[in-house]
């Protein structure tokens, strides 16, 4: 894991440039989950801005997946105020409807359909969400799969694909509805260490396009190349926020230092 | 020290089992002492029941004669077959009348032509055709089997159904040989496969509109003589029965499904209170209920035929086992699928139709199947409330002058009718299986 940690670090060699303007895209204000009668989320202040990449770490259970999954409303946040994009998450279905078309998610385990090629994977949402025509669809369809670079797989089945294949084309199905933001729930984590990469490459370049990005990862190198800023949480709060120099190299927090020395 | 293999292993002859019919033998059947006797035991039980079906069945069976008398004087053992073949047409139609016997074999032609294009290899839009086949062709079947004066409801389903019928055949054939769908090919023929999309749709629905128009003006002049449900019988009834039965069970099935898992309670408690009310009640009595009970819920002067309310019947008690057939496919669906649905921005009937529905059917194509099958068995049962099916019409047999007591040969072969049938469906499901697979797990 450390080899390649160090490798994505070196052969991006130096930090991407960031995008990130003043125009806040997500903005979260006390937020708060429960799961039962475990408190998930605590008063979650969270505001991004348009373009920026961030990568979200901490233990598990610590709520980090929850957070994000919040923010498509996949879960119910209990208390507090989303507000994505200008729209605040209520119990509108209008609202919510809206707000996933420009939210692109990506998963662990990739959901991608089984029962559809992966061409039909891509078109589904633009031609019955978008009401894109058939053949634009398509033709915007392989133009993302040439950027996640499997192009000759159009038309086979999910189960016909290697892991890390499913997962970019997952990101590639994300892209397809043209989102403005995209989240990420530990894209990586069910995949072999040879197909990680290939995943990390495509969400380099994702990064690289200007995309506001949120990413709950444990890949640490990464996070160093990639991220405007660093959340570490635990237990239902966000322990430290920083960006990422001064993350890795100088943590403030007990907690965050004991983190860190466990997972790098 | 380094180990280096110099020359090619050459291939050997495969082993024995694989190769022979007495390898393969002598490996399965008669491997050890235990298992060649529970062989030659099991061989020689088969051997005598086959025996004695086919001396009874085939070597003395009669099968010209006019009465049963003429069949013992010919062979007093054997099966008398010639009164199952002189009562071959009561057996297949009942006592519908006989000038008129060419409206169910063209029903049932019809259908054929209806559904032949979902087996044909190039052909698109098969789920469309699919639907219409559930959807229309029950009424102009329905016309055909029973005739009369038509309504205006009736009227313009039946010049639907005629219309769908055309253009599904002429898409199939248009299909088989060019490859593309009927709209497309129009387009080219007309010379406007350049207009818009929208411009193209509206001139569809145009050519749509003057055929429609001119189907129902022609069928307006023709009628058919009306033949009521009390003269219908035999297999045709049964197939009538458990073809409405099976056409409506999935979609009520599925509609019953999403509402016992719906988020509103007061659908969720309705939808589960019907299921569980007809499943926990046999066939035969929600029957007798039907032909009893039916009548005091219709508003006064308003009767149903006993067919219809027999019908009905049928097809709720079908609906609320296909509810849980689809329900059990449905939880077989993983979360991710949903979530994965929903992040594509697709809504409830988006998710359910597109991604969650395919998958579980897909799943449960051997129990919905299998549910099919009762359903054809099942119907047999109305022979009991006086309905002249199959079986009604098979064991009315054995009260007929001249067969008087012939019970033996009519079962059998009702029987082997059911069977030849059930397997049919049974097989094709199986393969339907293997053709939709897209999982590779192998």
């Amino acid at each position: 894991m450390t080899d390649l940690n160090t490798q994505i670090t070196q052969s991006a060699d130096q930090q991407l440039v960031s995008a990130a303007s003043n125009e806040v895209i997500i903005d979260l204000s006390k937020v708060n989950k429960w799961y039962g009668t475990f408190h998930v989320l605590k008063d979650i202040d969270l505001v991004v801005h348009k373009g920026e990449r961030i990568v979200v770490c901490g233990p598990s259970g610590s709520g980090k997946s929850t957070l994000i999954r919040c923010i498509n409303h996949l879960e119910e946040h209990h208390e507090g105020n989303i507000v994505v994009d200008g729209i605040t998450l209520d119990k509108n279905l209008k609202h919510i409807d809206h707000i996933r078309t420009e939210v692109g998610m990506v998963f662990q385990s990739f959901n991608l359909f089984p029962h559809l090629t992966i061409l039909e994977n891509l078109t589904l949402g633009p031609i019955w969400v978008r009401k894109m025509p058939k053949a634009e669809a398509e033709a915007n369809a392989m133009m993302y799969l040439e950027r996640v670079k499997i192009p000759e797989q159009a038309d086979k089945y999910p189960g016909q694909l290697s892991g890390g294949q499913q997962q970019r084309v997952a990101i590639a199905r994300s892209l397809c509805m043209n989102p403005k933001i995209m989240l990420f729930d530990e894209p990586t984590s069910a995949l072999d260490p040879e197909m990680i990469k290939e995943v990390l490459d495509v969400m380099v370049e994702l990064a690289d396009t200007g995309m506001t990005m949120i990413v709950v990862t444990h890949e640490m190198g990464f996070a160093k190349t990639i991220a405007d800023r660093v959340i570490f949480m635990d237990d239902g709060d966000i322990v430290e926020e920083n960006e990422p120099n001064a993350f890795f190299n100088n943590p403030q927090h007990e907690r965050t230092k004991l983190f860190l020395s466990q997972i790098l | 020290m380094a180990i280096v293999t110099k020359e090619k292993t050459p291939p050997r002859e495969a082993p024995l089992s694989n190769k022979s019919l007495i390898g393969w033998l002598r490996l399965n059947l008669f491997s050890s002492v235990f298992n060649t006797i529970l062989s030659i035991v099991t061989l020689y039980i088969i051997y005598i029941t086959a025996e004695g079906l086919l001396v009874w069945g085939v070597i003395d069976a009669v099968w010209i004669a006019d009465t049963r008398r003429a069949c013992f004087a010919i062979n007093l053992d054997g099966a008398c077959w010639a009164g199952i073949i002189s009562w071959l047409d009561n057996i297949f139609y009942g006592r519908y009348p006989r000038e008129e016997l060419w409206r169910i074999n063209l029903g049932f032609f019809l259908l054929v032509i209806w559904m032949a294009p979902l087996w044909l290899p190039r052909v698109k839009a098969k789920v469309t055709i699919g639907l219409t086949t559930v959807f229309l062709y029950p009424f102009l079947a329905g016309y055909l089997f029973a005739g009369g004066d038509k309504g205006i409801f009736m009227q313009i389903m039946y010049s639907a159904a005629i219309l769908c019928l055309t253009g599904n055949t002429l898409h199939a054939v248009i299909g088989v040989v060019t490859g593309k769908g009927l709209p497309e090919f129009l387009m080219k023929f007309i010379g406007k496969s350049a207009v818009s999309e929208k411009g193209q749709r509206n001139i569809l629905f145009g050519i749509l509109g003057i055929c429609f128009a001119a189907i129902y003006i022609l069928q307006m002049g023709s009628s058919l003589e009306s033949v009521t449900w009390t003269k219908w019988g035999g297999l045709f009834l049964t197939f009538v029965i458990s073809g409405v039965g099976i056409a409506s069970a999935l979609p009520g099935g599925i509609i019953l499904a999403l509402g016992r898992r719906s988020k509103l309670p007061i659908i969720r408690v309705l939808s589960t209170a019907f299921i569980e009310l007809f499943r926990s009640v046999p066939l035969i009595t929600v029957l007798f209920m039907a032909t009893t009970m039916f009548p005091l819920f219709l508003p006064e002067g308003f009767v149903l035929n006993k067919l219809t309310q027999v019908i009905i019947a049928v097809c709720l008690f079908n609906a609320c086992y296909m509810a849980e057939t689809v329900r059990a496919g449905l939880q077989a669906i993983p979360n991710g699928q949903y979530e994965g649905a929903h992040t594509i921005g697709l809504g409830y009937w988006g998710t359910m139709g597109f991604i969650i529905m395919p998958q579980a059917l897909k799943h449960m194509i051997p129990n919905i199947v299998g549910s099919f099958i009762g359903i054809l068995k099942d119907t047999t049962l109305v022979s009991i409330i006086g309905l002249f099916d199959i079986l009604g019409m098979l064991r009315s047999i054995s009260r007929d002058t001249p067969w008087l007591g012939l019970h033996k040969e009519p079962l059998v072969f009702g029987a082997m009718l059911f069977f030849l049938i059930c397997f049919a469906m049974s097989k094709y499901s199986r393969r339907l299986e293997t053709k939709l697979s897209t999982d590779h797990k192998n």
